[in-house]
């Protein structure tokens, strides 16, 4: 599974490290910090990563099998 | 709220969707705000309100997301439907993309995550001694003792403002939002409220202009400090920035406090399980906002003619998207009409959406966690005191209860 964030939709809410601490941060003015990014998510934070994508107020989070 | 449903033309085609004539100014019995917003909702997507000039309300959570995520549709320029052009100009709430987020990089940091983390210990310092002061005596006016109190002075903290200056900013932000929410009876005291606000801040700035170094933790002196597009902020500028984060940092976290502790002080399970478990307190914070959302609805203005779920908007109309009916919509929610303590996934917009989310968010979760975490700790176990009717301001500006007088033993 990975997990990609758009940038343009993220507007720095911070639910999606606050539920999901061990996989994502946030930036010095509070955004997470890989916008435009995507990252592996493993077996461990599948959880935490769809809580992250479902918590998301802005749906800025998408998952994507691999 | 008065309401005459009326059949009558107003003057332009609506396709249909059902009219109404409400004022939602007024103050209501506790509660009534939502149930209201509620009621709507099931009822229809759409109105049509001929209150004020008239303007269009969307009561679902998909059309009101819909009006945040699209500001080049939906301007910022008035905020409220009733008052399509404001007497104030609030920078950055007011200012649409591209110029916002030139502004919001300015203030963001100052409400970062991180910066939060670092006023963590000095908020947490103000309040257990608010706590501390009311515990011996047995009951208080949460309202008036403490959840205007404690915003306040923490808010104040975080920008580098004596804590002491509260005293002066509790009644502005109250005569503020008298008028606010659309009562012509309040806009004197909101007018002298703003002029109030604005000379503090113009003899803050005053201090501290000329000095060769921003002070450290000192916003006003940072702004001085601050460029747009290579130029410095213009007096103008600074001053509507300064001026909106008083009214939005002191009179929202008030409200939501307020109601947090009226469901705390009704729900003795809720408050055991989060002495119990206390890591259930930052899911319970957000589903306090998703629940008890103090933002009755949001207004934009419409920059151009378009069709948008279901209503034929014109330029310039208004339109009032009900986040309270929102974010208990059982359209997007699962049990979306009972308070879930540990509900997972809630992408509630009790920030709002889009780029004008609360600038203040992460202030006022904070704030909310703290309070909860200090209050238990001292006093586990309150309730409403004596059979009183709680009463909230109405939803034109946002929801707060004017009182909530809790009571609790005192041990020896």
């Amino acid at each position: 599974m990975k997990l990609t964030v758009d940038g343009a939709s993220c507007m720095g809410h911070g639910r999606c490290y606050q539920v999901a601490p061990d996989l994502l941060t946030f930036d010095d003015e509070g955004y997470v910090t890989i916008r435009d990014e995507t990252i592996d998510v493993s077996a461990d934070l599948l959880e935490a990563a769809e809580d992250a994508a479902g918590t998301c107020p802005e749906q800025a989070i998408a998952l994507i099998a691999d | 709220m008065t309401e005459t449903t009326s059949a009558e033309p107003v003057g332009r085609e609506l396709g249909g969707c059902p009219v109404m004539h409400r004022d939602f100014s007024g103050s209501q019995a506790a509660g009534c705000h939502w149930q209201l917003a509620e009621e709507l909702r099931e009822a229809s997507p759409l109105y049509f309100n001929t209150f004020a000039q008239g303007y269009w309300v969307f009561t679902r959570y998909d059309a009101v997301r819909d009006m945040y995520k699209n500001p080049e549709i939906f301007s910022s320029e008035s905020i409220t439907p009733w008052q399509p052009d404001p007497i104030y100009r609030f920078v950055p709430t007011q200012i649409d993309p591209p110029d916002h987020i030139q502004y919001r990089r300015i203030l963001n940091p100052w409400f970062s995550p991180r910066a939060i983390d670092d006023a963590e210990a000095r908020m947490r310092g103000l309040c257990r001694r608010l706590v501390e002061e009311v515990a011996p005596t047995g009951g208080c006016d949460f309202v008036g003792e403490f959840a205007l109190r404690f915003p306040t002075e923490a808010f104040l903290s975080v920008i580098g403002i004596d804590p002491a200056d509260a005293d002066l900013f509790v009644p502005w932000v109250e005569d503020f939002f008298s008028g606010f929410g659309g009562d012509p009876a309040g806009l004197e005291r909101m007018t002298e409220a703003l002029a109030g606000i604005r000379e503090y801040w113009v003899a803050a700035l005053a201090a501290r202009r000329g000095e060769p170094e921003p002070r450290p933790g000192d916003l006003a002196s940072h702004l001085l400090h601050s460029t747009y597009d290579d130029r410095p902020l213009t007096d103008a500028e600074m001053l509507d920035m300064l001026t909106v984060l008083v009214l939005a940092g002191l009179d929202t976290t008030r409200a939501e406090l307020g109601y947090m502790f009226e469901h705390l002080a009704t729900h003795p399970e809720h408050r055991q399980m989060l002495i119990d478990q206390p890591e259930l307190i930052p899911s319970a914070v957000e589903e306090v906002l998703r629940f008890y959302t103090i933002v009755f609805g949001d207004g934009r203005k419409v920059t151009r003619d378009i069709e948008f779920h279901g209503a034929s908007l014109k330029k310039g109309d208004m339109v009032y998207g009900l986040v309270s009916g929102a974010n208990r919509d059982p359209r997007a929610y699962e049990r979306a009409g009972e308070f879930v303590i540990d509900r997972k996934r809630n992408h509630h917009m009790g920030f709002a959406n889009g780029p004008h989310r609360c600038l203040g968010a992460h202030l006022a979760r904070r704030e909310m966690a703290l309070a909860v975490q200090e209050w238990l700790r001292v006093i586990p176990d309150f309730h409403v005191a004596g059979d009183v009717d709680l009463v909230e301001r109405g939803g034109g500006s946002m929801m707060t209860l004017m009182r909530l007088p809790l009571a609790w033993e005192v041990t020896p």
